[in-house]
């Protein structure tokens, strides 16, 4: 479940191409956590020239997943994996997909959190959003964490903390249809909130693809469409033993 | 080494010994030669049972004492025993030696992680845990740059060669600021040391915000006054006995707004963290201009000379650079005789572009140079008040230069005059300029 179980190769260059490959991708993960903090502490702090720098940088993931997919097409081309490091492979060509979007939904955020720094800021300061920021903020760390440590018991935890932003998301937008009903001036606003909100709960979907892809590394199960507390009696009761 | 004859002794009597037990034998049995033979077989089997019965005690280790032999066997298994003892011995020393160490550097209030040539973590102390969120037992043999991901850590842990450090603002606790040390030891072997320094940075914060804050509130009141002096300078009906004071309170109040600017300017300085990319700045260009605008200055040396021999720019920002050198030139004029002179020169080579102020004024005593660029620092009080300098313009100029990752060297003889050069590295310098 470490690293070195990933492959006890005869090609010791082979090794290193997958290890860089998983670098590459983590390396793409930091880069969007830091836009996904920063595209919240724009639209929190009312920064927009923040909040623009995110949506302009947001060409530089896309750049990383092109170039990690041109690798990892460089690498089946030639060394035809088999086995744990072919699942490694298609591993990463799944994660870039999800991390590709978290970029696009970050781009969206810093977007509109430029849009609304220019507006008057709210009365409660954006508490709800700053907080459900920091709940996907955690959890995309944590998924990326379990995929630098190849922890699938971490990885299904986490997945598990998805319902936590999908309740906070059910939250706001109760919240904004009271606020709608009650006062049709904000109707705009509150649109901008929910799909601020919305675009951080999609965050969260994605974080919990990237656990699905650590088990899937670690254990060679696809855990997809799979309810959560199946997988974790069949993973649980199979590290036990 | 053991001595031949000694061992050919040793060998004579045992050989000795049991032929003539075989030849008493041979003489019981009638056959000498029969009985020599049974003797040595006899001999030969015991040796080997010993042999065997040591070498069984070597493998299974049962008891501590190597069983009952004798002759040499006896002595080879007690020295066994010995070696055996002392090794235990300096194993257990050095385990102690070993559990100090960790406890201690587990007490240190610094994160330290030990890190191969590939930049795997191998031991990580507690505090480590904590700063750098790694989890014991579960970390070792990851890459360290997988972990800390975040990009500004990973480009420095990248890029990093010899000893480096980092300030920087961790992005999931936008609170919190760590610098961060990498010390290259041992083969390839680097040491990554993490320390918690949100307070001084929260510290430092607040004294620039307070420079900040009240250079800007008061230079709104000093505006006002210095509107009513000028209004009162010009003036006809004002008395004459008040003329004097009035004029040299405008002075004043000129150099108080000099002084706000300054240390505003300063703190705008502060106050970007990261170096500045910038844009191409046309500096030839930009030094004909301030040597147009020193020619202006009431007081200035007879001569300003300015010669060019480069027609590359700067990658830059072109209002730090203006105030950089702007200062220098100032400085030069102010401190230079009427009849003294002023040289300005901009030129590139391998080593990357150089500006340097020249002057044959009254130079500067040594003990006085390292402190030039401290702010308000005087290298004499009444020369100072006497020219009118705010005691920053050195300060603006280390920053600003700083910012492009530049360097000042400041030589000087008194009496001689001084030299100010600006170095900027070859990667800041831009191409040439349209004409």
């Amino acid at each position: 479940m470490d690293t070195a179980n990933l492959g006890q190769h005869i090609s010791r260059r082979f090794n290193e191409d997958l290890e860089h490959l998983r670098s590459q991708v983590l390396s793409m993960g930091g880069f969007v956590e830091q836009q996904l903090s920063q595209a919240v502490t724009a639209l929190v702090e009312g920064d927009s020239a923040l909040g623009e720098s995110v949506a302009r940088n947001d060409f530089q993931v896309n750049a990383m997943e092109v170039a990690i997919d041109e690798e990892c097409q460089r690498i089946l081309a030639t060394r035809a994996p088999a086995a744990g490091d072919l699942r490694v492979v298609l591993a990463v060509i799944k994660s870039i997909t999800d991390l590709e979007r978290v970029g696009d939904e970050c781009e969206k955020i810093g977007y509109i959190g430029s849009r609304l720094a220019a507006q008057e800021r709210p009365a409660d300061k954006y508490r709800e959003l700053k907080h459900l920021g920091r709940v996907v903020q955690d959890l995309l760390h944590a998924a990326l964490d379990s995929y630098a440590r190849l922890d699938a018991e971490a990885a299904v935890r986490i997945a598990q903390q998805d319902r936590a932003v999908d309740e906070e998301y059910e939250a706001i937008q109760r919240q904004c249809i009271t606020f709608m009903m009650e006062d049709p001036r904000t109707i705009r606003r509150a649109l901008d909130t929910l799909l601020i909100a919305r675009a951080l709960e999609r965050i969260g979907d994605h974080a919990k693809n990237l656990c699905e892809y650590v088990i899937y590394m670690v254990h060679g199960k696809d855990v997809r469409h799979t309810r959560l507390e199946d997988i974790e009696s069949e993973l649980l009761g199979k590290s036990a033993r | 080494m053991f001595e031949i004859g000694k061992l050919i002794a040793f060998i004579a009597a045992r050989l000795l010994l049991v032929a003539a037990v075989g030849v008493l034998l041979g003489l019981v049995l009638g056959q000498v030669v029969i009985g020599i033979l049974v003797a040595m077989a006899v001999a030969l089997a015991w040796q080997w049972i010993e042999l065997f019965r040591l070498a069984f005690w070597l493998r299974n280790r049962r008891t501590a004492n190597p069983p009952e032999t004798f002759g040499l066997w006896s002595e080879v298994g007690a020295a066994i025993v010995r070696l055996h003892r002392r090794k235990r011995f300096h194993k257990a020393r050095m385990l102690a030696v070993l559990r100090e160490l960790r406890e201690s550097t587990s007490a240190l209030p610094d994160g330290v992680v030990v890190l191969n040539s590939a930049r795997e973590i191998l031991w990580f102390n507690e505090p480590a845990n904590s700063l750098l969120g790694l989890r014991r037992g579960r970390d070792q043999g990851i890459r360290i740059d997988n972990l800390l991901r975040q990009p500004e850590i990973q480009e420095f842990l990248v890029r990093a060669t010899g000893d480096r450090s980092l300030i920087v603002r961790m992005e999931r606790d936008r609170e919190h600021w760590l610098l961060l040390r990498l010390v290259p030891f041992g083969e390839g072997r680097q040491l990554l040391l993490a320390r918690d320094v949100t307070e001084t940075q929260q510290l430092a914060t607040v004294r620039r915000d307070f420079v900040a804050n009240a250079s800007h509130e008061l230079r709104t009141p000093l505006t006002v006054i210095a509107g009513y002096l000028e209004t009162l300078d010009t003036d006809p009906d004002v008395p004459v006995a008040l003329r004097g004071p009035l004029s040299e309170m405008r002075r004043q109040s000129d150099r108080m707004r000099a002084l706000l600017d300054d240390l505003l300017s300063l703190a705008k300085l502060d106050a970007s963290e990261a170096e500045i990319q910038g844009a191409p700045v046309d500096v030839p260009e930009l030094l004909q201009q301030l040597q147009r605008d020193a020619k202006q200055l009431a007081t200035r040396p007879a001569t300003i000379e300015l010669s060019v021999d480069s027609a590359q720019g700067i990658l830059g920002d072109r209002a730090m650079l203006h105030s950089a050198f702007w200062n220098l030139i100032e400085n030069a004029a102010k401190y230079t005789p009427g009849d003294g002179a002023v040289q300005l020169r901009w030129w590139t080579d391998a080593d990357g572009g150089h500006f340097s102020v020249t002057d044959n004024g009254p130079g500067i005593a040594p003990e006085h140079i390292p402190r030039l660029t401290e702010r308000f620092y005087r290298v004499d009080a009444s020369r100072n008040r006497e020219t009118g300098g705010t005691g920053l313009g050195l300060a603006i100029v280390k920053h600003a230069l700083h910012k492009h990752d530049a360097r000042l060297d400041i030589r000087s003889d008194p009496g001689q005059g001084s030299c100010f050069t600006c170095h900027f590295p070859v990667t800041r310098l831009s191409g040439a300029h349209g004409n």
